[in-house]
Protein backbone atom coordinates (compact mmCIF):
# COMPACT_ATOMS: atom_id res chain seq x y z
CA UNK A 1 0.00 0.00 0.00
CA UNK A 2 1.45 3.51 -0.88
CA UNK A 3 1.73 5.54 2.09
CA UNK A 4 4.44 7.41 2.17
CA UNK A 5 5.77 10.94 0.28
CA UNK A 6 8.83 11.22 -1.23
CA UNK A 7 10.73 14.31 -2.61
CA UNK A 8 13.33 14.76 -4.61
CA UNK A 9 15.04 17.95 -4.45
CA UNK A 10 18.01 18.03 -7.51
CA UNK A 11 19.91 21.14 -6.07
CA UNK A 12 23.23 22.57 -7.11
CA UNK A 13 25.26 20.96 -4.85
CA UNK A 14 23.50 17.22 -5.12
CA UNK A 15 20.18 15.56 -4.20
CA UNK A 16 18.25 15.39 -1.30
CA UNK A 17 15.62 13.56 -0.66
CA UNK A 18 12.98 14.32 2.16
CA UNK A 19 10.17 11.30 2.80
CA UNK A 20 6.48 12.11 5.06
CA UNK A 21 3.66 10.61 5.83
CA UNK A 22 0.24 11.16 3.70
CA UNK A 23 -0.83 13.80 5.93
CA UNK A 24 2.36 15.75 4.72
CA UNK A 25 2.58 17.49 7.71
CA UNK A 26 5.98 16.86 8.13
CA UNK A 27 8.92 15.89 5.82
CA UNK A 28 12.53 14.50 6.99
CA UNK A 29 15.06 15.36 5.25
CA UNK A 30 18.52 13.06 4.34
CA UNK A 31 21.00 13.92 1.57
CA UNK A 32 23.00 15.70 -0.38
CA UNK A 33 24.14 13.08 -2.43
CA UNK A 34 26.73 13.06 -5.12
CA UNK A 35 27.24 15.68 -2.42
CA UNK A 36 28.92 19.22 -4.33
CA UNK A 37 27.40 18.55 -8.22
CA UNK A 38 24.50 19.63 -9.33
CA UNK A 39 21.24 18.02 -10.08
CA UNK A 40 19.13 19.02 -12.89
CA UNK A 41 16.63 16.00 -13.03
CA UNK A 42 14.92 13.25 -10.75
CA UNK A 43 12.69 10.70 -11.07
CA UNK A 44 10.30 8.73 -8.63
CA UNK A 45 10.19 5.88 -10.99
CA UNK A 46 7.24 3.95 -8.87
CA UNK A 47 6.94 1.02 -11.58
CA UNK A 48 7.66 -2.36 -9.79
CA UNK A 49 10.34 -2.50 -6.98
CA UNK A 50 10.24 1.84 -6.26
CA UNK A 51 13.88 3.75 -7.74
CA UNK A 52 14.77 6.75 -7.62
CA UNK A 53 17.14 8.10 -10.28
CA UNK A 54 18.95 11.81 -10.89
CA UNK A 55 21.36 13.08 -13.21
CA UNK A 56 24.78 14.26 -11.29
CA UNK A 57 26.07 17.15 -13.58
CA UNK A 58 29.91 16.63 -13.00
CA UNK A 59 31.72 19.69 -14.45
CA UNK A 60 35.05 17.97 -14.05
CA UNK A 61 34.52 14.59 -14.85
CA UNK A 62 31.46 14.42 -16.54
CA UNK A 63 27.98 12.73 -16.52
CA UNK A 64 26.51 10.44 -13.80
CA UNK A 65 23.11 8.70 -13.38
CA UNK A 66 22.18 8.18 -10.21
CA UNK A 67 20.23 5.16 -8.89
CA UNK A 68 18.40 4.11 -5.33
CA UNK A 69 16.61 1.21 -4.72
CA UNK A 70 15.50 1.88 -1.10
CA UNK A 71 13.70 5.14 -1.81
CA UNK A 72 16.77 7.01 -1.26
CA UNK A 73 18.90 6.41 1.53
CA UNK A 74 21.45 5.27 -0.28
CA UNK A 75 22.73 6.00 -3.91
CA UNK A 76 25.20 4.62 -6.83
CA UNK A 77 26.05 5.17 -10.20
CA UNK A 78 24.03 3.44 -12.82
CA UNK A 79 27.28 1.30 -15.01
CA UNK A 80 26.77 3.83 -17.67
CA UNK A 81 25.42 7.36 -18.37
CA UNK A 82 24.11 8.91 -21.73
CA UNK A 83 26.85 9.90 -24.36
CA UNK A 84 27.18 10.73 -27.88
CA UNK A 85 29.22 8.32 -30.43
CA UNK A 86 32.82 8.96 -30.88
CA UNK A 87 32.33 10.14 -34.06
CA UNK A 88 29.15 12.07 -33.61
CA UNK A 89 31.16 15.35 -32.53
CA UNK A 90 28.83 16.45 -29.82
CA UNK A 91 29.92 15.73 -26.22
CA UNK A 92 27.49 15.29 -22.99
CA UNK A 93 27.37 18.65 -20.99
CA UNK A 94 24.15 18.05 -19.21
CA UNK A 95 21.32 15.76 -18.11
CA UNK A 96 18.22 17.25 -17.81
CA UNK A 97 14.95 14.98 -17.78
CA UNK A 98 14.91 11.33 -16.75
CA UNK A 99 11.19 9.64 -17.21
CA UNK A 100 9.98 6.30 -17.35
CA UNK A 101 9.33 4.60 -21.05
CA UNK A 102 7.09 1.48 -22.11
CA UNK A 103 8.43 -1.48 -19.70
CA UNK A 104 9.13 -1.50 -16.20
CA UNK A 105 13.19 -1.31 -16.61
CA UNK A 106 12.78 1.77 -19.61
CA UNK A 107 13.98 4.63 -18.93
CA UNK A 108 13.60 8.00 -21.73
CA UNK A 109 16.57 10.85 -21.18
CA UNK A 110 16.76 14.25 -22.47
CA UNK A 111 20.01 15.58 -22.48
CA UNK A 112 22.18 19.05 -23.63
CA UNK A 113 22.99 19.31 -26.52
CA UNK A 114 19.82 18.81 -27.05
CA UNK A 115 19.39 14.76 -27.29
CA UNK A 116 17.49 11.56 -26.92
CA UNK A 117 18.55 8.73 -25.49
CA UNK A 118 17.09 5.31 -24.24
CA UNK A 119 17.93 2.69 -21.59
CA UNK A 120 16.57 -0.93 -21.52
CA UNK A 121 18.02 -2.03 -18.39
CA UNK A 122 17.52 0.42 -15.48
CA UNK A 123 19.77 3.48 -17.07
CA UNK A 124 22.56 0.78 -17.18
CA UNK A 125 23.31 1.01 -20.58
CA UNK A 126 21.69 3.52 -23.29
CA UNK A 127 21.09 4.43 -26.83
CA UNK A 128 20.97 7.11 -28.56
CA UNK A 129 17.24 8.06 -30.35
CA UNK A 130 18.22 8.78 -33.73
CA UNK A 131 15.00 10.15 -34.91
CA UNK A 132 15.33 13.48 -32.61
CA UNK A 133 19.01 12.93 -31.96
CA UNK A 134 19.89 13.43 -35.72
CA UNK A 135 17.17 14.86 -36.98
CA UNK A 136 17.47 17.34 -39.66
CA UNK A 137 17.01 20.12 -37.81
CA UNK A 138 19.04 19.05 -35.02
CA UNK A 139 21.75 21.37 -35.57
CA UNK A 140 20.36 24.48 -36.20
CA UNK A 141 19.12 24.55 -32.56
CA UNK A 142 21.10 27.20 -30.56
CA UNK A 143 21.48 27.11 -27.03
CA UNK A 144 20.05 29.74 -24.86
CA UNK A 145 20.97 31.30 -21.52
CA UNK A 146 20.03 27.46 -19.98
CA UNK A 147 22.00 25.80 -22.29
CA UNK A 148 20.64 23.69 -25.84
CA UNK A 149 18.50 21.57 -23.69
CA UNK A 150 16.12 18.60 -24.61
CA UNK A 151 14.21 19.32 -20.96
CA UNK A 152 10.87 17.58 -21.23
CA UNK A 153 10.18 14.20 -22.33
CA UNK A 154 5.91 13.42 -22.09
CA UNK A 155 4.68 9.95 -23.33
CA UNK A 156 1.35 9.00 -24.36
CA UNK A 157 1.03 5.86 -26.26
CA UNK A 158 2.85 5.83 -29.50
CA UNK A 159 2.93 9.88 -29.10
CA UNK A 160 6.28 11.18 -27.81
CA UNK A 161 6.24 14.82 -27.01
CA UNK A 162 9.68 16.41 -26.28
CA UNK A 163 10.13 20.20 -25.69
CA UNK A 164 13.73 21.85 -26.42
CA UNK A 165 15.20 24.94 -25.42
CA UNK A 166 15.81 26.48 -28.15
CA UNK A 167 14.02 23.91 -30.82
CA UNK A 168 10.44 23.83 -29.42
CA UNK A 169 8.23 21.42 -29.21
CA UNK A 170 8.60 17.85 -31.28
CA UNK A 171 6.17 15.35 -31.55
CA UNK A 172 6.44 11.40 -32.48
CA UNK A 173 3.44 9.66 -33.89
CA UNK A 174 5.14 6.07 -34.04
CA UNK A 175 7.03 5.27 -30.66
CA UNK A 176 9.88 8.16 -30.97
CA UNK A 177 11.22 6.39 -34.30
CA UNK A 178 10.42 10.04 -35.99
CA UNK A 179 10.00 13.29 -34.95
CA UNK A 180 8.58 16.43 -36.50
CA UNK A 181 8.45 20.23 -35.29
CA UNK A 182 5.09 20.93 -33.94
CA UNK A 183 4.77 24.22 -33.12
CA UNK A 184 1.88 25.97 -34.64
CA UNK A 185 1.36 28.42 -32.65
CA UNK A 186 4.05 28.54 -30.65
CA UNK A 187 5.70 32.21 -31.04
CA UNK A 188 8.86 33.50 -30.03
CA UNK A 189 10.14 36.95 -29.38
CA UNK A 190 13.56 36.36 -30.07
CA UNK A 191 14.28 35.91 -33.80
CA UNK A 192 12.27 37.76 -36.80
CA UNK A 193 9.39 35.34 -37.65
CA UNK A 194 7.00 35.38 -34.34
CA UNK A 195 5.84 31.57 -35.40
CA UNK A 196 8.92 30.08 -36.77
CA UNK A 197 8.53 26.64 -38.07
CA UNK A 198 10.94 25.52 -34.88
CA UNK A 199 13.25 27.20 -32.47
CA UNK A 200 11.11 28.27 -29.85
CA UNK A 201 12.16 28.76 -26.50
CA UNK A 202 9.75 26.14 -24.64
CA UNK A 203 10.16 25.75 -21.39
CA UNK A 204 7.76 23.06 -20.17
CA UNK A 205 5.01 20.54 -21.30
CA UNK A 206 2.55 18.60 -19.04
CA UNK A 207 -0.63 16.59 -19.89
CA UNK A 208 -2.95 14.14 -18.41
CA UNK A 209 -4.22 10.96 -19.56
CA UNK A 210 -7.45 11.74 -18.79
CA UNK A 211 -7.85 14.86 -21.35
CA UNK A 212 -6.43 12.73 -24.86
CA UNK A 213 -4.90 15.74 -26.93
CA UNK A 214 -4.85 17.79 -24.68
CA UNK A 215 -1.28 19.04 -24.18
CA UNK A 216 -0.31 22.43 -21.85
CA UNK A 217 2.81 24.60 -22.45
CA UNK A 218 4.76 27.18 -20.59
CA UNK A 219 6.69 28.77 -23.73
CA UNK A 220 9.32 31.84 -22.95
CA UNK A 221 6.82 34.39 -22.80
CA UNK A 222 7.38 38.07 -22.06
CA UNK A 223 7.05 39.59 -24.98
CA UNK A 224 3.91 41.79 -24.59
CA UNK A 225 6.26 45.17 -24.32
CA UNK A 226 8.79 44.53 -26.82
CA UNK A 227 9.37 47.30 -29.43
CA UNK A 228 12.56 45.55 -31.00
CA UNK A 229 12.35 43.99 -34.64
CA UNK A 230 9.10 42.36 -35.84
CA UNK A 231 6.92 44.41 -33.12
CA UNK A 232 5.30 42.85 -29.87
CA UNK A 233 3.73 39.11 -29.45
CA UNK A 234 1.61 39.02 -26.54
CA UNK A 235 0.41 36.08 -25.07
CA UNK A 236 2.92 33.41 -26.33
CA UNK A 237 3.66 32.17 -23.27
CA UNK A 238 1.04 29.86 -21.60
CA UNK A 239 -0.38 27.86 -24.48
CA UNK A 240 -2.73 24.87 -24.61
CA UNK A 241 -3.16 22.21 -27.39
CA UNK A 242 -6.56 19.96 -28.62
CA UNK A 243 -5.04 18.30 -30.73
CA UNK A 244 -2.08 16.02 -29.81
CA UNK A 245 -0.02 19.27 -30.05
CA UNK A 246 -0.58 19.56 -33.74
CA UNK A 247 -1.32 23.79 -32.80
CA UNK A 248 -1.73 25.53 -29.98
CA UNK A 249 -3.52 28.49 -28.55
CA UNK A 250 -2.73 31.26 -26.08
CA UNK A 251 -4.37 30.40 -22.39
CA UNK A 252 -2.59 33.63 -21.06
CA UNK A 253 -5.19 35.98 -20.78
CA UNK A 254 -5.94 36.84 -16.98
CA UNK A 255 -2.09 35.88 -15.67
CA UNK A 256 0.03 38.70 -14.30
CA UNK A 257 3.01 37.53 -17.11
CA UNK A 258 2.94 35.40 -19.51
CA UNK A 259 6.50 34.30 -18.35
CA UNK A 260 7.35 31.74 -16.71
CA UNK A 261 8.80 27.79 -16.24
CA UNK A 262 6.90 24.99 -15.02
CA UNK A 263 3.31 24.25 -15.73
CA UNK A 264 1.92 21.43 -13.75
CA UNK A 265 -1.70 19.18 -14.24
CA UNK A 266 -3.80 18.82 -11.37
CA UNK A 267 -3.87 14.30 -11.01
CA UNK A 268 -7.16 14.15 -10.86
CA UNK A 269 -8.92 17.09 -12.83
CA UNK A 270 -7.30 17.71 -16.16
CA UNK A 271 -9.27 20.97 -16.25
CA UNK A 272 -7.19 22.05 -13.21
CA UNK A 273 -3.56 23.45 -14.05
CA UNK A 274 -0.69 25.55 -12.27
CA UNK A 275 1.73 28.16 -13.10
CA UNK A 276 4.28 30.53 -11.56
CA UNK A 277 4.23 33.75 -13.87
CA UNK A 278 7.43 35.72 -12.79
CA UNK A 279 8.76 39.08 -14.53
CA UNK A 280 9.96 38.49 -17.85
CA UNK A 281 12.82 40.86 -17.18
CA UNK A 282 14.56 39.40 -13.92
CA UNK A 283 12.96 36.21 -14.07
CA UNK A 284 11.65 36.63 -10.57
CA UNK A 285 8.39 37.09 -8.65
CA UNK A 286 6.40 40.30 -9.65
CA UNK A 287 6.86 42.71 -6.91
CA UNK A 288 8.55 40.62 -4.89
CA UNK A 289 5.41 38.53 -4.01
CA UNK A 290 5.23 35.01 -5.55
CA UNK A 291 2.54 33.38 -5.97
CA UNK A 292 1.15 30.46 -8.01
CA UNK A 293 -1.88 30.97 -10.57
CA UNK A 294 -4.31 27.74 -10.77
CA UNK A 295 -6.84 27.58 -13.65
CA UNK A 296 -10.05 25.36 -12.76
CA UNK A 297 -11.20 25.07 -16.36
CA UNK A 298 -8.55 24.67 -18.66
CA UNK A 299 -6.76 28.13 -18.67
CA UNK A 300 -10.15 30.21 -19.09
CA UNK A 301 -9.32 31.57 -16.02
CA UNK A 302 -6.43 32.21 -13.21
CA UNK A 303 -6.94 32.60 -9.95
CA UNK A 304 -3.88 33.66 -7.31
CA UNK A 305 -2.46 31.10 -4.61
CA UNK A 306 -0.57 32.74 -2.27
CA UNK A 307 -2.19 32.03 1.44
CA UNK A 308 0.84 31.55 3.47
CA UNK A 309 3.61 32.96 0.95
CA UNK A 310 5.69 36.76 1.38
CA UNK A 311 3.62 39.50 0.60
CA UNK A 312 7.50 41.24 -0.48
CA UNK A 313 10.86 40.97 -0.93
CA UNK A 314 10.98 37.61 -2.40
CA UNK A 315 12.76 37.64 -5.52
CA UNK A 316 13.59 34.35 -6.47
CA UNK A 317 13.16 31.93 -9.05
CA UNK A 318 11.37 28.94 -9.59
CA UNK A 319 12.63 26.66 -12.48
CA UNK A 320 11.21 24.44 -15.17
CA UNK A 321 11.32 21.46 -13.32
CA UNK A 322 11.15 22.84 -9.99
CA UNK A 323 7.37 22.48 -9.65
CA UNK A 324 5.32 19.40 -8.99
CA UNK A 325 1.65 17.87 -7.40
CA UNK A 326 1.77 14.45 -5.48
CA UNK A 327 -0.89 12.29 -6.53
CA UNK A 328 -3.15 11.99 -3.53
CA UNK A 329 -6.48 12.94 -3.66
CA UNK A 330 -6.37 15.69 -2.20
CA UNK A 331 -2.91 16.61 -3.88
CA UNK A 332 -0.69 19.09 -2.25
CA UNK A 333 1.84 20.84 -4.53
CA UNK A 334 5.71 21.31 -4.03
CA UNK A 335 7.80 24.07 -5.56
CA UNK A 336 11.74 24.42 -4.84
CA UNK A 337 13.79 28.01 -5.47
CA UNK A 338 16.58 29.47 -6.11
CA UNK A 339 17.14 30.68 -3.42
CA UNK A 340 16.98 27.15 -1.74
CA UNK A 341 13.59 26.88 -0.20
CA UNK A 342 10.70 24.39 -0.78
CA UNK A 343 7.62 24.93 -0.10
CA UNK A 344 4.32 22.74 -0.26
CA UNK A 345 0.97 24.17 -1.10
CA UNK A 346 -1.49 22.08 0.88
CA UNK A 347 -4.94 21.47 -0.32
CA UNK A 348 -4.74 21.78 -4.29
CA UNK A 349 -2.19 24.73 -3.63
CA UNK A 350 -4.81 26.76 -1.15
CA UNK A 351 -2.10 27.00 1.92
CA UNK A 352 1.20 27.34 1.38
CA UNK A 353 4.25 26.35 4.00
CA UNK A 354 8.08 26.41 4.27
CA UNK A 355 9.48 23.41 4.46
CA UNK A 356 13.06 23.77 3.66
CA UNK A 357 14.21 26.84 4.11
CA UNK A 358 18.40 26.99 3.10
CA UNK A 359 18.78 24.34 0.83
CA UNK A 360 21.60 25.29 -1.91
CA UNK A 361 20.17 26.82 -5.17
CA UNK A 362 16.68 24.41 -6.56
CA UNK A 363 17.18 22.76 -10.05
CA UNK A 364 13.94 20.10 -9.32
CA UNK A 365 11.43 19.04 -7.44
CA UNK A 366 9.96 15.74 -8.14
CA UNK A 367 7.06 14.16 -6.11
CA UNK A 368 5.53 10.58 -5.67
CA UNK A 369 3.52 8.48 -3.66
CA UNK A 370 5.26 5.16 -2.75
CA UNK B 1 25.40 49.26 -50.65
CA UNK B 2 23.01 50.27 -48.34
CA UNK B 3 21.62 48.59 -46.03
CA UNK B 4 19.50 48.70 -42.75
CA UNK B 5 20.78 48.19 -39.17
CA UNK B 6 17.83 47.31 -36.59
CA UNK B 7 18.91 46.97 -33.03
CA UNK B 8 17.37 45.07 -30.16
CA UNK B 9 15.09 47.16 -27.65
CA UNK B 10 17.74 46.40 -25.12
CA UNK B 11 20.78 48.13 -26.84
CA UNK B 12 19.16 51.35 -27.88
CA UNK B 13 20.32 52.88 -24.79
CA UNK B 14 23.64 53.02 -26.80
CA UNK B 15 21.95 54.34 -30.01
CA UNK B 16 20.61 57.16 -28.38
CA UNK B 17 17.03 55.38 -28.78
CA UNK B 18 17.44 55.06 -32.38
CA UNK B 19 15.78 51.72 -33.28
CA UNK B 20 17.22 51.30 -36.62
CA UNK B 21 19.77 52.94 -39.03
CA UNK B 22 21.38 52.91 -42.69
CA UNK B 23 25.02 52.38 -42.98
CA UNK B 24 27.53 50.93 -46.27
CA UNK B 25 28.77 47.25 -46.03
CA UNK B 26 29.30 44.36 -48.14
CA UNK B 27 29.18 41.51 -45.57
CA UNK B 28 28.13 41.24 -41.77
CA UNK B 29 31.66 41.97 -40.68
CA UNK B 30 32.15 44.98 -42.44
CA UNK B 31 28.55 46.06 -41.07
CA UNK B 32 29.85 45.37 -37.83
CA UNK B 33 32.79 47.68 -38.48
CA UNK B 34 30.86 50.42 -39.37
CA UNK B 35 28.30 49.88 -36.51
CA UNK B 36 31.93 49.99 -33.89
CA UNK B 37 33.00 53.21 -35.75
CA UNK B 38 29.11 54.71 -35.41
CA UNK B 39 27.83 53.65 -32.16
CA UNK B 40 30.84 52.17 -30.48
CA UNK B 41 28.87 51.15 -27.47
CA UNK B 42 26.45 49.64 -29.19
CA UNK B 43 29.36 46.80 -30.72
CA UNK B 44 30.65 46.43 -27.92
CA UNK B 45 27.31 45.27 -26.36
CA UNK B 46 27.80 42.61 -29.66
CA UNK B 47 31.23 41.82 -29.65
CA UNK B 48 33.60 40.69 -27.00
CA UNK B 49 37.18 41.69 -27.23
CA UNK B 50 38.17 39.39 -29.25
CA UNK B 51 35.86 40.67 -31.93
CA UNK B 52 33.85 37.56 -31.50
CA UNK B 53 29.74 37.55 -31.71
CA UNK B 54 28.65 37.55 -28.16
CA UNK B 55 27.27 33.76 -27.14
CA UNK B 56 23.50 35.13 -26.28
CA UNK B 57 23.48 37.61 -29.05
CA UNK B 58 22.64 36.31 -32.80
CA UNK B 59 22.68 38.60 -35.53
CA UNK B 60 20.07 37.42 -38.77
CA UNK B 61 20.01 38.82 -42.39
CA UNK B 62 16.47 39.27 -43.27
CA UNK B 63 15.22 35.87 -41.26
CA UNK B 64 18.29 34.22 -41.75
CA UNK B 65 20.57 33.30 -38.56
CA UNK B 66 24.13 33.96 -39.73
CA UNK B 67 24.91 31.12 -37.15
CA UNK B 68 23.48 28.83 -39.48
CA UNK B 69 25.50 30.14 -42.71
CA UNK B 70 28.43 31.90 -43.09
CA UNK B 71 28.71 34.09 -39.94
CA UNK B 72 30.20 37.18 -39.99
CA UNK B 73 31.48 36.72 -43.88
CA UNK B 74 27.54 36.59 -44.88
CA UNK B 75 27.41 38.73 -47.82
CA UNK B 76 24.97 41.69 -47.81
CA UNK B 77 22.73 42.96 -50.84
CA UNK B 78 21.91 46.13 -51.23
CA UNK B 79 18.47 46.51 -49.23
CA UNK B 80 18.76 43.80 -46.42
CA UNK B 81 18.07 43.92 -43.12
CA UNK B 82 20.43 42.90 -40.65
CA UNK B 83 18.76 42.69 -37.06
CA UNK B 84 20.87 42.38 -33.93
CA UNK B 85 18.89 40.68 -31.26
CA UNK B 86 19.80 38.80 -27.84
CA UNK B 87 18.91 34.85 -27.89
CA UNK B 88 17.28 34.95 -24.71
CA UNK B 89 15.86 31.81 -23.21
CA UNK B 90 16.73 29.05 -20.82
CA UNK B 91 16.04 28.38 -16.65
Amino acid sequence: MSDRVVLCIGTKKGLFVAEGSKTRKKFELRGPFGPGVSVYSALVDTRGTPKIYASSCNPFFGMKVLRSTDMGHKFKETKSAPAFPKDDGRALANIWSIEPGKDKKELWCGVEPAALFRSHDNGDNWEMVQGISNHEHARKWHPGNGGLCMHTIVRDGNRVHLGISTGGHYLSEDGGETFKASNKGVGAGFVPEPFPEFGQCVHKIARHPDAPGRLYMQNHGGWADWDGPGGPRPDIGVLRSDDHGKSWRSIAKGLPSDFGFPIVVHPNDPDTVYVMPLTPATRTCPDGAPAVWRSENGGNSWKRLARGMPKKDSFYTVLRDAMDIDELKEPSLYFGTTTGQVWIGRDGGEDWECLFDSLPPVNCVKVAVV
Amino acid sequence: MTVTIQISALLREYSGGVPDFKLEATSVRAALAEIERLHPQVYRGVCDETGSVRKHVNIFVNTQNTRDGSGLDTQLTPGDVVMILQAVSGG
